[in-house]
């Protein structure tokens, strides 16, 4: 491969899998790389570890809210809509925003949310268990952050896969098979938000112990929240707790099923699982990239960017980068240390880390327990998106077992 | 050098804590506090990397 075959942004090569072979050229020959988009302006491309963490701690230099952070430019009109989300903020707005929910996802009070994290993945399983066959992703995977999420936005049970096929449209928008395009990713957010609004109305007469009810009673500089600003913090919930704990999920059990070996290691000795876990973050980095747009001219690496630049931070990149990770193509779960940037760095830092750490860590104990023998039962169908590091489906067997015992 | 913790950029996500457990303590309580606020300076390569890896940049060194 030479840099100019190099294209991290045509969808279609992503169904193939993570262009781990261009992201190790551009980390060698080119880590400040220029890349074209057809229909809109280039980007920089960022895809070394320590450039990435530069940029994601530069809030002020590389803004999250001037241009946004996906890759397209988008009108001002929609821009300014998606400047509601937290996501597209910047200090010291974004700060105060996200002080309104962030105690809700402390280590301590996720850590209370383990029983009940424990009890929906045992029942998960138990709705699989005897079939001895079943869609990883929709079956497993999906399930459990969507009634978590639920449980914790508020969304009633019964309701939650309506957020899953929201959600699917909202980021697959470059898939067909989930919608496949912007209008109907708008359409999507729609009908979140008139469901939001719907959810709003019932928690002002009867407000509940979940974050509906904090954002409901919320205020950010003495001013509550506007129907805009609520809807907005509902969908970044619902959305950004749910794809990436699933697809994390489903890539780190292909990356067990495909080094059985590794997997071995955890099923011999569950202390593991900690590390392990931290190595399937890294390994499958569910988010590809964010985008930023330089505030002002500055460099790179000796690189000249001009003020109103898009540049683009490449996670699977940096979390293989060979400066930091010894032997990075090898997937190890006793790695340590581990400092991998899965949830990011700095100002946007992943908010839900600690809630995902514990409901990965949760559903892989309780499947190399129950499961252990899972493996490929056909062929794996990967999402359509140079953003998200997903999964569509994977069929699965293994040796059936029986459900827990009743009561 | 003294440490600086920035309370409103601080999550508690202990990080911090991992690395140099001499100067810094997250309790129960989920607030970050310093066991040493002026730590020796043979503590200052952890709290060096302390500072660096801590995901919201809530923490500084003052000399």
């Amino acid at each position: 491969m030479e840099l100019a075959d190099v294209d991290l942004v045509n969808p279609d090569i992503w169904i193939e899998g993570v262009p781990h072979e261009a992201f190790r050229l551009l980390r060698r020959r080119a880590p400040v790389f220029w890349q074209e988009m057809p229909g809109h302006r280039g980007f920089w491309a960022i895809t070394r570890y320590e450039d990435v963490v530069t940029v994601s701690k530069d809030a002020a230099t590389f803004s999250s809210y001037r241009g946004g952070t996906i890759l397209k430019d988008l009108p001002e009109e929609d821009l300014n809509n998606t400047r509601t989300i937290m996501l597209n903020m910047d200090p010291p707005q974004h700060s105060k925003y996200r002080k309104l929910v962030s105690q809700g996802f402390t280590p301590r009070m996720t850590a209370r949310l383990e029983p009940r994290i424990r009890e929906a993945t045992s029942a998960i399983l138990d709705e699989v268990a005897e079939r001895g066959e079943c869609d990883f992703v929709r079956d497993v995977a999906a399930e459990l952050p969507l009634i978590v999420i639920a449980e914790l936005v508020g969304v009633p049970l019964e309701d939650r896969h309506k957020v899953f096929e929201w959600s699917n449209r909202l980021i697959g928008f470059d898939d067909p098979e989930f919608g496949g395009s912007e209008n109907d990713g708008k359409m999507a957010a729609m009908e979140m938000w008139m469901y939001a609004n719907q959810l709003a109305e019932e928690r002002k007469k009867a407000p509940r112990d979940d974050l509906v009810s904090v954002l409901m009673t919320g205020e950010v500089d003495g001013e509550k929240l506007s129907e805009m600003e609520f809807d907005s913090f509902f969908l970044l919930l619902a959305v950004a707790g749910n794809e990436t704990t699933r697809n994390l999920i489903s890539g780190g059990m292909l990356a067990l099923i495909e080094h059985p070996d590794e997997r071995r290691k955890l099923i011999d000795n569950p202390q593991l699982v900690p590390t392990g876990i931290e190595e399937m973050l890294r390994w499958v980095s569910p988010v590809s990239q964010f985008r930023r747009t330089a505030t002002r001219d500055t460099e790179i690496r000796g690189q000249k960017i001009r003020e109103g630049d898009k540049v683009v931070v490449y996670y699977q990149s940096a979390n293989r980068d060979e400066d930091v990770f010894p032997d990075p193509y090898r997937f190890d779960v006793a790695r340590s240390p581990n400092n991998h940037l899965a949830f990011g760095i700095g100002e946007h830092f992943c908010l839900g880390a600690n809630l995902a750490r514990l409901e990965i860590r949760v559903m892989f104990e309780e499947i190399l327990r129950r499961l252990p023998d899972i493996e490929l039962a056909g062929p794996v169908r990967r999402l359509r998106s140079n953003f998200i590091n997903g999964v569509k489906e994977m069929p699965v067997r293994f040796t059936p077992t029986r459900k827990r015992a009743a009561g | 050098m003294k440490v600086i913790v920035d309370y409103d950029r601080c999550e508690a996500n202990a990080v911090c804590m991992k690395i140099c457990p001499e100067v810094f303590e997250v309790r129960e309580d989920d607030n970050l506090y310093l066991l040493v606020e002026e730590p020796d300076e043979s503590l200052r390569p952890k709290v060096e990397e302390a500072v660096r890896r801590c995901p919201r940049q809530a923490l500084s060194i003052k000399d």
